[in-house]
Parts: structure tokens; sequence; C-alpha cells
């Protein structure tokens, strides 16, 4: 063995500390697939269809799918991505202003990821104005709280 | 400023004052080592926090990548034709090649982007951080004129040299 100076030897050692993606990630008990969150996702459908903006995107973050896993994510995500660019301009801040501090944290995962994927840079304007008004009601607090929370959406 | 711009700069703002809240951190790795976590390959997921996207459009996008010492920092400039893609990037080669007088500059964009920013904790602890805020969001506001503006001057340019060529055929 040549390269022995290039050995990883900390690797190797179980109590060396370090720790992966998955280590940071919080236990759940139970992954979520997609057909377990469909419910959810029909729930959101529904007030959609019926123009319940303001109940919709108490739902969404009241209860964001933390615990499901990335194909349900993304499902959902296109479900939120459809509420949040149907609603008006002018609805947007009072909409916000019903949400908690907890809800302002999660619709700003949303916002972020939905701007990461290509169907959420389309409607960029509006996510931007959410982030906004998100902004002017609770300042910095939910992008820094984003920051370090391993829990996505 | 255009209507869609501002929210876009503002998100930006908000972002970076999040993000730029950074510590001195010994490198957990290699003994009296100081480098951006950002940057090198980390075996230690902890020292990364979670990368933020924002998006005017699919041609404007920003990504920043924080962590505990550092933040990465690339922006997308608008490019809408081959002319100013050439010219996007010329000019921010340009500036790359000058990254030591910049400070914060990062001599390579992430692929994907036009220009990257790194801003390590050395930086915020010698400049003001709501300065160096400041520059970024005049950097992303100046370049999108400086852009049309070389455009527009290449144009008449290009105009002015083809008709000073093409009036010897003329009989």
């Amino acid at each position: 063995m040549e390269d022995w100076r290039r050995i990883d030897i900390d690797a190797y050692d179980p109590e060396s500390g370090r720790l992966t993606v998955d280590d940071l990630k919080p236990p759940y008990p139970h992954i979520l697939t997609l057909q377990e969150l469909q419910p959810a996702i029909q729930q959101l459908r529904s007030y959609t269809s019926s123009g319940d903006f303001s109940a919709a995107v108490q739902l969404i973050t009241s209860e964001p799918p933390y615990d499901a896993d990335e194909q349900a994510k993304s499902q959902y995500l296109t479900g939120v991505l459809e509420v949040l660019t149907q609603v008006r301009q002018a609805d947007i801040a009072n909409i916000i202003k019903q949400l908690d501090r907890k809800q302002q944290d999660a619709l700003i995962k949303y916002l972020y990821k939905g701007m990461s994927i290509p169907e959420g840079q389309k409607h960029g304007g509006i996510l931007l104005a959410w982030f906004e008004k998100l902004t002017q009601v609770a300042g910095v607090n939910p992008i820094v709280h984003y920051l370090s929370d391993r829990r996505t959406v | 400023m255009s209507q869609s711009l501002r929210p876009y700069l503002t998100a930006v703002r908000f972002s970076l004052q999040a993000a730029l809240n950074l510590s001195n951190f010994s490198s957990q790795e290699v003994e009296r080592h100081n480098r951006p976590e950002v940057e090198v390959g980390n075996t230690s997921a902890e020292l990364l926090l979670q990368p933020m996207h924002i998006a005017r459009n699919e041609h404007e996008q920003v990504l920043i990548e924080p962590s505990v010492n550092s933040v990465r920092m690339s922006i997308k400039v608008k490019q809408a034709d081959e002319i100013e893609q050439i010219l996007v990037h010329k000019f921010t080669n340009f500036l790359e090649q000058r990254a030591e007088n910049f400070y914060v500059l990062r001599r390579v964009p992430v692929p994907g982007y036009s220009i990257s920013f790194l801003i390590t904790n050395k930086h915020t602890e010698t400049m003001i951080t709501e300065k160096l805020i400041e520059f970024i969001i005049d950097f992303m506001e100046e370049v999108d004129k400086e852009i049309s503006e070389m455009k527009l001057f290449l144009n008449a340019r290009a105009r002015f040299a083809a008709e000073a060529y093409l009036e010897q055929f003329v009989y």
C-alpha cells in the first residue's frame, strides 16, 4: 500500500463525531409515501378549485410534509405552487397576517424550494411578492430559522 | 426601479442579512487550517446550512450557499440573446481576472451562474456587513444596466462599421 498517508483513519473511528446529512435529519418513525400523502394533496386541490386560498395556505403551512419521501414532497410542492401563484397580489398581505411564527417558517421553505425548480421560476414574480410581504411582517426571522432547520418541504 | 426588480433585490438583501452571520471557525480536519467550509469537500454536514434559491425568472437567479464561516453567492445575469451571452461572459471574466481588488469576488463562477462572490468571516470582520450587502445589491442593479448599455453601443458601432465598409461597393 503506497498511499497510506492519505488514508482517512477518522472515517473508521465510530466516535470521531462526524455527521452526515442523514444524521442531521430528525428521526421520523415512518416516512410517508405518495399514496399516504394523497389525501392532503386532494384537500389542497379542492381548496384551490373553490378559491378558498386562505384556508389552503393555512393547511400547507400548519402541516408541512416534513416526514414524506422526495417524490411525495415534489408532488405536494406542485400543489402548493398552484395555490401560491393563484392568489391575487392584493390578498397576499392579509393571508400572511393570519399566520403564526411556525407557519411563517414553513411558508418561507416553500418559497425557497419553489424558486429552485423550473416550475416555480416561471412564476418568480409572484413568489417574490409573497417573500416581500412576509419579510414586511416578520423581518429576517423566518429566513434565519430556514437556514439552520434541517426539516425540508 | 422597475416593479418586479424591487422584490427581487429585497429578497436577496434579506437572505444575505440572514446568511452573513459568520464566525471564525478552524478546520475540523486539518490542524491549524482555517478554510471556507462552503468551498472544501466537506465530511461534516453540520457545517453547511440550507442553500437559498432566489429567482426572478428562468434567466435571473441568485443562489446563496451559507456555511458556518463563509457564504458563497452566485448570480445569474440576464442573457436574452447571443450578444448578451458574450458580453456577460467578457464582462464577468474581466472582473474575475482582477478578483483580488474586489476582495469578495470568486475567481470562477459556480457552474450555471455568471458570477460568484465568496464572503468569509475575515471580510465581515474587517468590513461593515451592511455596506457589503449594499455593494452586492448595487452590483446586481448596475450589471443589467451596464450590459444593455454595452449592447446598444456595440450595435451602433457595428452599424457604423458595416456602413463604412459597404460604402466602397456603391458606385
